[in-house]
């Protein structure tokens, strides 16, 4: 967003406090009057519609206030595949307000109030939310996260599509702590090296990091399929028939597509988000969150088992309006109580002023959630190629702080320079050595040095980029899988890094990880809404930071020795 | 296989019930070393899911409550079938306006009759109702 010229005339004097609060970063930020004729509007609208469902014969045939013959396709898929019908006229039945309590009190257990919600439909849903405040949202959150234990995701990517940086911050984004790692690409045709280089750091960084590249369906699909990468996620609904028609896709085409990946093995997430639709210039009228409402029962609906949302690319939108940074954490919620993994956002460049930024996030990292950022960028924002996150490399030691200062658990750690430098040197060996034995254009000890003590891509020695894109293609062409990566790794000594990325492809054959929320422990255990299912049921219950984990928390840059205040504890 | 009850204390099959999954050339998970690739054993083909799995894995999603996960499960493994190539093709010609009525249908008999894939089709041909009604279909040759 960028601001508008201050309404202030020369002629008019202002006061020396004036001046100074006009300097502050948050006055760079946009904010705009509400337009709910256009769905320029958060959560609270009159023009969304009323709550109802009507079944018969077994079947939905009023929704919302319409009519099925007056359904457009998301109603048809949501009364359909969504809602469950024999549940749904009880549950719609019940107050809202009771719904509401339902929600925030600990005495209600989780499974109680997603099986309630099983039975909703999107103006429900909204009436419910509707009624909460923040801090009833956050504990809402908290309860129907569906993961006990949280979890973080990073982006590492590169302004210069420098698969050599994307590895080494790939290494130390994972030795951090994250368990999801991202990227994606200014020259899209560089995609199968800087995946690879993803996925290779992640594995040195910490066995069983789960990794990504954000590309155009097929080309996603491909790199899964050849075990270059571990999962997906940017595949994009959204709220509206019209949106979704401009996005080229239907809710049968995503269905389709989600059982396709399902049907390799391969993890998967949908993404959508509050503001997409009026940003896309289709809103109907109705508000922001109505719509990612039908989104989420549409993922739902299609049997995905999570979804990416927190309005996503799209938070310059909800963050313009009035409560709109409130309507966001209620769509996590909302993902939430569906019962889907949520990835829930805080991942795009969102305001000029740090404390907004970190109020932003609070919704989600105090009450933690699958993944508190979707992601963190693990790389300086200039060298983020999702257009920057809300948190960045630069933040690092600030949200260890906040997560001892408030004991959460926000994924991540303090970790010693020399270990992170070490890992950073050992990605971009592991990089050397597979670029030499595949023939691609070779990577200097230059470089790899570099890659050690690098900060972003303007630390590095430049690559010949018509070469590497000539090495893109061939690893494309001449068919390179995941598991010809792992042979290379092993024979030229990176066992370990060889054995911790056989161990990712090893679980396609499980398919244990397209159970709601999976991850990957560090030793290969796979972590899912199922065993380990948040069991939050009021104070003393659920995910609670203590003991190993929360001694590691405590270690930050500097913290003075309490026997020896001349000391810092190492 | 087929009748095996699983509950939520079977996940994850991999670390608790690794009896119960092979890879499609019916190898089982312990045989998925690191020397067995080196020696050539083991290959790409071996690192895909079965649809024996996916049902399994559609069993303990439907045993806590995620009846639509489920559901995916097993289109999934329909799909284990079908070509990676035709896979992406069939997603293309469910794309809004990319498919007429009769080709929708054609992908659906094929779904059906070759892949064994009812569940798919099923799928397919709700696409191809509401098409028709929203008007998304492509104009017909």
């Amino acid at each position: 967003m960028t601001a508008v010229a201050p309404r202030s005339g020369a002629s008019v004097q202002t006061s020396k406090r004036t001046e100074i609060l006009e300097a502050r970063p948050v006055n760079l930020d946009g904010f705009v009057e509400e337009w709910p004729e256009k769905g320029l509007v958060a959560m609270e609208s009159d023009y969304d519609p009323q709550p109802s469902v009507r079944v018969e014969d077994g079947r939905i045939v009023e929704l919302d206030g319409r009519t099925r013959d007056q359904f457009d396709f998301m109603d048809t898929f949501i009364a359909d595949h969504a809602i469950d019908v024999d549940t749904c006229e009880d549950a719609m039945a019940t107050p809202s307000v009771e719904i509401a309590r339902m929600l925030v009190d600990p005495r209600t257990s989780r499974a109680d109030v997603v099986a309630l919600g099983r039975g909703l439909t999107p103006a429900k849903i909204l009436d419910v939310v509707k009624l909460m405040n923040v801090v009833e949202i956050m504990m809402g959150i908290q309860k129907t996260r569906s993961r006990r234990t949280p979890a973080n995701q990073a982006h590492s990517t590169s302004a210069k599509d420098n698969p050599i940086q994307v590895a080494a911050d790939a290494a130390e984004a994972a030795v951090r702590g994250f368990a999801e790692l991202e990227t994606t690409l200014g020259v899209v045709r560089y995609a199968p090296l800087v995946a690879i280089g993803l996925q290779v750091g992640g594995q040195v960084g910490r066995g069983g990091v789960l990794t990504q590249c954000a590309l155009e369906e097929a080309t996603e699909l491909d790199l899964g399929m050849r075990g270059i990468t571990a999962y997906a996620e940017t595949i994009s609904i959204y709220g509206t028939e019209s949106v979704f028609v401009d996005g080229d896709d239907t809710p049968w085409s995503k269905a389709f597509l989600a059982s396709a990946y399902a049907s390799r093995g391969i993890k998967m997430r949908f993404t959508s988000g509050t503001g997409s639709e009026v940003q896309m210039g289709n809103a109907e009228g109705r508000s922001m969150l109505y719509l990612e409402i039908r989104c989420i029962l549409m993922a739902k609906g299609a049997g995905v088992q999570g979804l990416q949302n927190g309005s996503i690319s799209c938070i310059g939108v909800p963050g313009a309006v009035p409560g709109g940074i409130r309507a966001v954490a209620a769509e996590n919620l909302v993902a939430s109580w569906m019962d889907l993994e949520c990835a829930s956002g805080n991942d795009q460049s969102f305001s000029h002023s740090a404390m907004r930024r970190t109020s932003r996030l609070l919704p989600q990292m105090l009450p933690g959630t699958d993944f508190v950022c979707s992601g963190y960028s693990g790389v300086p924002n200039k060298d983020n190629m999702f257009a920057g996150s809300n948190l960045d490399t630069e933040d690092y030691d600030d949200w260890n702080v906040i997560q001892r200062d408030m004991q959460v658990d926000g994924g991540l750690r303090h970790v010693r320079e020399d270990v992170i430098l070490q890992v950073r040197n050992k990605a971009a060996r592991a990089m050397q050595a597979l670029f030499a034995e595949l023939d691609l254009p070779a990577i200097t000890d230059e470089e790899v040095e570099a890659a050690t003590y690098a900060d972003s891509s303007d630390d590095y020695p430049d690559r010949d980029a018509l070469a590497d894109l000539e090495g893109a293609r061939s690893v494309m062409d001449r068919g390179i899988t995941g598991l010809d990566l792992v042979k290379i790794l092993e024979r030229t000594g990176f066992g370990d890094v060889a054995e911790n990325y056989l161990n990712v492809l090893r679980q396609r054959v499980s398919g244990d990880l397209l159970q709601t929320a999976a991850v990957l422990t560090g030793d290969f255990v796979p972590l899912a809404a199922i065993n380990d299912a948040n069991d939050y049921a009021g104070p003393g219950t659920g995910y609670r930071l203590s003991g190993e984990r929360w001694e590691e928390l405590k270690k930050l840059r500097h913290v003075t020795s309490a026997e020896n205040p001349e000391e810092e504890v190492v | 296989m087929t009748s095996t009850e699983l509950t939520p204390a079977d996940y994850p099959l991999s670390i608790n019930r690794p009896e119960l999954l092979h890879t499609p050339t019916g190898k089982a998970l312990a045989d998925i070393t690191m020397d067995a690739v080196v020696s050539g054993e083991v290959t790409n083909e071996d690192l895909r899911v079965t649809p024996d799995t996916l049902v399994l894995q559609g069993r303990i999603a439907e045993s806590v409550g995620r009846r639509q996960l489920g559901e995916n499960c097993r289109r999934a493994a329909e799909m284990t079938a079908i070509p990676d190539d035709e896979v992406l093709a069939m997603y293309n010609a469910l794309r809004p306006r990319a498919s007429s009525a009769a080709q929708l249908e054609e992908i659906a008999s094929r779904l059906e009759n070759t892949f064994s894939a009812p569940t798919c089709a099923g799928l397919v041909r709700e696409a191809a109702e509401v098409y028709a009604a929203r008007n998304l279909l492509a104009e017909e040759d």
